[in-house]
């Protein structure tokens, strides 16, 4: 089914009402030699029916964290939000709505996306958020053109903790325009401020480091930041987890001028990679150089409070080639499940799913290197993602556990993530959803794939 | 014609207000619970602990009720005639959703290995390759989260292509003068610097187009972006001659595809000398638009660009699997986290499947027949300066109307757009590509009886303005609010609340 709606005697009406005889007059206008005339050659339309079972067809060939404990992370989440959020977000009208460029005709949308910058904000700790990005990975180098268009240096420091793919599209976006990565490199899985001073210059625009990092540790953000800031206005740009900002230290209170993340944990599902969106919060000093749609608080001419898009002269649609950013749609919906997710839960909710997640993780990686021969890589405090060494082929590990039901973690090797290991190195996650059956039971795969 | 009355059963002032979450919150209060932690407690070091302890919450009832009353506060496809011209605001078919919400689908992790992702690659697979037959060119990438992301993505992989071939002072990018903004903004965000080509009457002024390759040189320009049918509502007949054009200077075609819905089945971009283009999956393939996202902009290139495209690319083996190629030696390398808008393209893999080939073409031409029907009868009173069907003018899929003749008796575009909002429309896209022009797409999803009733309201709104202006001069007089200062929000920006 096509979905469209005329039958055969209201389209003879409509041509009438144009003075026309077919519909082949109204495409006169494309020269006879590029007209497709021998169709386009796809399979026949299929019913709901056939869509539904072809659709479900395909899904039972995947398995995923709906049949397997997942312990996969490295970016991605397997975290529990409330079932409200598919409910609401399927209401049509938040659904089938556009950009609310119309102000009087999207107040719903509006003032979600302003409750949603106001939230990220306030996980943050600093002034003003976006109304979202693509994902995690092009926040980040959003982040970099904030950074170096507000200072016009030519060179930002990154940290090779950050989460590979990152860094990978991080090089993309910069490759041609002028602006150098230098890469800092870690000591036992984690950068020192030493390297960051090591590193600062004049030319710096900005400081990348994300915290909990691609091997689960905890960055000293207080530590880098401060020595970027060493230089004036070079910006501190904090890489977060937003579950973590439940209970460690947020970017603002750790000196970040700038914070962006991939927002799946709140409240989106894994979907494959996508869609996702990408966080952007900043100090109020950035405003008018931010990236994306913001959403102001205004008054109409009746004195009500109402909301609308604001500072749209950044834009593209008005700025043309000296807009701050090229984007225009961007992941509107999945920011309101990410508002949806944080107003249900509350600070008190993220908390508590942070704390657990925390304490699993704790508990996991406790029981594994009790386990002869594993160990973890770093030494350092981790949040809900920490990284063991296993004591044979990390392959034969994961194969092993997926064959009995598992999903165990990530292997740091091959090209998946971008060559960030060549050793045996398995990167495991520990949501709120795992069990302490579901964790035990990985433990005894471990011990028996390696005895 | 019988008097409209507006659509809206409470008139403004009887909705109050909505609070914020962060005026509802009640201290201890929580939407949602969790089970007891069912492991041993580890001590969080004093280095490390903090927090954020300001996010509101209160009972799940008022949760519900909160995002109730803010959705009965938007207009929607669901519920309005939404015109939106060049947004393609088409019916959203609810099977897409119901695809993308099956478990096999929506809770895969994106670094599974292949073979327990099977079902998935090989829905990516097919979507690819109905892409390119769509499109009549040799490969498509899936990777870009969004139309201006697939301009991005695009211009980086010509630019990569000239690069390789020894052609690196091509920094130059061509755009019309009706481009959308996203084109020079991507150009920008590629390190190319973007030279404005002229339109006449809403078509390439070719004279200008030589003008300008000849002025800067061709040997130092990698595309030029089109949008074709324009954003004026016109397919470009010349087009063939502007590819001739571009090409004989050794410079691509790009297609800005945001009008695929007027082409699909018809003219493949491919067939008139389209280098690249992207698709907007959220215009020309149903999926929804969730008020600004996520939307999902594949694109196409020709077999001599293939090799520049992102990875990963999702591949089928000699045995009939699929495969994630991550090393193409070539490519410009990532430009998304993962392997692109999954849940978008299984939307779109749903819709594409659902219409077939037949029912593709027949989009297309309901599209352009409901568009110049309703330019047809609204012409009279709403100037056209393009649409004169007595002379074989017609638009495509959307059509531009210049209401000089109302506007000089005393109201601004603006009143007219919010005056629609009264009567249940959402106002079409305004000003652009032309100074005080409507651009109205009513898609092909819109019956006959739903176009009658805009016409009803468009030439209600016309009369009104002659016998009370003031009532346009005024509106919107039932929406929700009263017009927003959006001048007074730029001036002090408030972006979050205190």
């Amino acid at each position: 089914m096509d979905y469209t709606q005329l039958n055969t005697s209201q389209r003879q009406e409509m041509l009438a009402t144009i003075g026309i005889q077919s519909i082949d007059e109204l495409f006169n206008v494309i020269p006879a030699e590029i007209r497709c005339e021998k169709g386009l050659d796809l399979m026949p339309a299929l019913s709901e029916l056939e869509l539904q079972r072809a659709l479900a067809e395909m899904a039972s060939h995947n398995h995923g964290a709906h049949d397997m404990p997942c312990f996969m992370g490295c970016g991605a989440y397997d975290h529990f939000y409330p079932a409200l959020i598919d409910q609401l977000i399927s209401r049509g009208e938040f659904l089938t709505s556009y950009t609310p460029y119309q102000a009087e005709a999207s107040q719903g949308s509006l003032q979600a996306f302003f409750e949603f910058q106001t939230q990220i904000a306030r996980l943050t700790g600093l002034d003003i958020a976006n109304a979202s990005l693509y994902d995690g990975a092009t926040a980040v180098a959003e982040a970099a053109l904030l950074a170096t268009n507000t200072t016009r240096r030519k060179e930002v420091l990154v940290a090779s903790t950050m989460h590979p793919e990152y860094i990978a599209v991080l090089r993309t976006v910069l490759s041609d325009v002028n602006i150098a990565i230098t890469l800092l490199e870690a000591t036992d899985g984690t950068i020192s401020p030493a390297t960051v001073a090591l590193n600062m210059s004049d030319a710096v625009a900005g400081v990348i480091v994300q915290s909990p990092n691609i091997w689960g540790q905890i960055e000293d953000w207080d530590g880098c930041f401060a020595e970027a800031h060493k230089v004036p206005k070079t910006a501190g740009i904090s890489v977060f987890n937003p579950i973590a900002c439940g209970m460690l230290k947020t970017p603002g209170s750790c000196g970040a001028d700038i914070a962006v993340a991939e927002g799946q944990p709140l409240g989106n599902a894994l979907n494959l990679g996508g869609p996702y969106l990408g966080l952007l919060a900043a100090k109020e000093s950035y405003t008018r150089k931010m990236p994306g749609r913001l959403v102001g608080m205004t008054k109409d001419e009746d004195g009500r409070r109402v909301f609308c898009l604001t500072l749209q002269t950044r834009e593209q649609h008005i700025r043309g080639a000296k807009a701050t950013s090229n984007v225009c749609t961007n992941q509107g919906l999945m920011a309101m499940r990410a508002s949806m997710f944080m107003t249900t839960l509350g600070s008190d909710g993220i908390k508590e799913m942070a704390t657990q997640s925390w304490h699993k993780a704790h508990y996991l990686a406790n029981e594994i290197v009790k386990l002869e021969g594993w160990k973890l890589t770093h030494g350092g405090p981790f949040f809900n993602e920490f990284t063991v060494t296993c004591p044979c082929d990390v392959t034969k590990v994961v194969d092993f556990c997926k064959s009995n039901g598992v999903l165990p973690g990530v292997a740091a090797a091959g090209r998946r993530m971008q060559g960030l290991s060549s050793g045996n190195e398995l990167i495991i996650a520990v949501t709120e959803k795992r069990t302490k059956h579901e964790m035990d039971a990985l433990v005894a795969l471990l011990q028996e794939v390696s005895a | 014609m019988t008097t409209l009355k507006t659509m809206k059963k409470q008139s403004r002032g009887d909705k109050p207000t909505e609070p914020l979450v962060f005026e509802k919150h009640v201290a201890g209060a929580i939407g949602v619970d969790f089970p007891p932690l069912d492991v041993s407690e580890t001590k969080v070091p004093e280095e490390v602990a903090g927090g954020c302890t300001t996010l509101p919450s209160f009972g799940q009832h008022d949760v519900m009720a909160h995002y109730t009353h803010l959705s009965d506060r938007n207009f929607s496809v669901d519920g309005n005639f939404y015109p939106l011209g060049s947004c393609t605001m088409k019916h959203n078919p609810r099977i897409n959703e119901w695809g993308a919400a099956l478990p096999g689908f929506a809770c895969l992790h994106p670094l599974q290995d292949e073979e327990e992702i099977q079902g998935a690659l090989r829905l990516l697979y097919e979507t690819r390759t109905m892409l390119e037959e769509i499109a009549g060119l040799h490969e498509v990438s899936l990777q870009p989260a969004a139309g201006a992301h697939g301009e991005f993505t695009a211009l980086k992989v010509i630019r990569a292509y000239f690069a390789d071939h020894g052609q690196t002072n091509r920094t130059v990018v061509l755009a019309a003068d009706t481009a959308h903004g996203t084109n020079p903004a991507s150009c920008t965000m590629c390190g190319a610097s973007v030279e404005t080509v002229r339109t006449v009457n809403g078509q390439t002024d070719l004279s200008h187009l030589k003008e300008v390759i000849a002025r800067i040189g061709g040997g130092n320009i990698s595309a030029f972006m089109i949008t074709n049918p324009s954003t004026a509502g016109l397919f470009d007949s010349n087009i063939q001659e502007i590819a001739d054009i571009v090409h004989e200077v050794g410079a691509k075609l790009y297609l800005d595809g945001a009008n695929m819905n007027a082409l699909l089945g018809r003219v493949r971009p491919g067939d008139f000398g389209a280098d690249a283009m992207h698709y907007n999956t959220h215009k020309t393939f149903s999926t929804p638009h969730g008020g600004g996202g996520p939307g999902s902009g594949p694109i196409a290139v020709t077999e001599e660009l293939a090799p520049y495209l992102p990875v990963p690319q999702v591949m089928m083996a000699d045995d009939g699997s699929f495969y994630l190629d991550r090393e193409r030696e070539k490519s410009i390398g990532k430009v998304r986290s993962f392997i692109g808008q999954f849940g978008v393209l299984v939307r779109c893999w749903a819709y594409i499947s659902a219409c077939g080939p037949n029912g593709l073409r027949n989009v297309s031409e309901t599209a352009v027949l409901n568009a110049n029907y309703l330019a047809a009868r609204l012409c009279e009173k709403y100037p056209m300066p393009f649409f004169d069907p007595k002379n074989g003018k017609f638009c495509a899929h959307e059509f531009v109307t210049v209401p000089q003749n109302l506007l000089d008796k005393g109201v601004t575009l603006i009143d007219i757009t919010k005056r629609m909002i009264d009567y249940g429309v959402h106002p079409p896209t305004m000003h652009w590509p032309m100074h005080d022009c409507l651009m109205v797409e009513p898609t092909e999803t819109e019956s006959k009886q739903a176009l009658d009733s805009f016409v009803d309201v468009m030439l209600q709104i016309a009369d009104e303005i002659s016998s009370e202006i003031e009532l346009v001069q005024q509106s919107p007089l039932e929406s929700d609010i009263a017009r927003a200062d959006e001048v007074a929000a730029a001036r002090k920006p408030i972006l979050a609340f205190k």
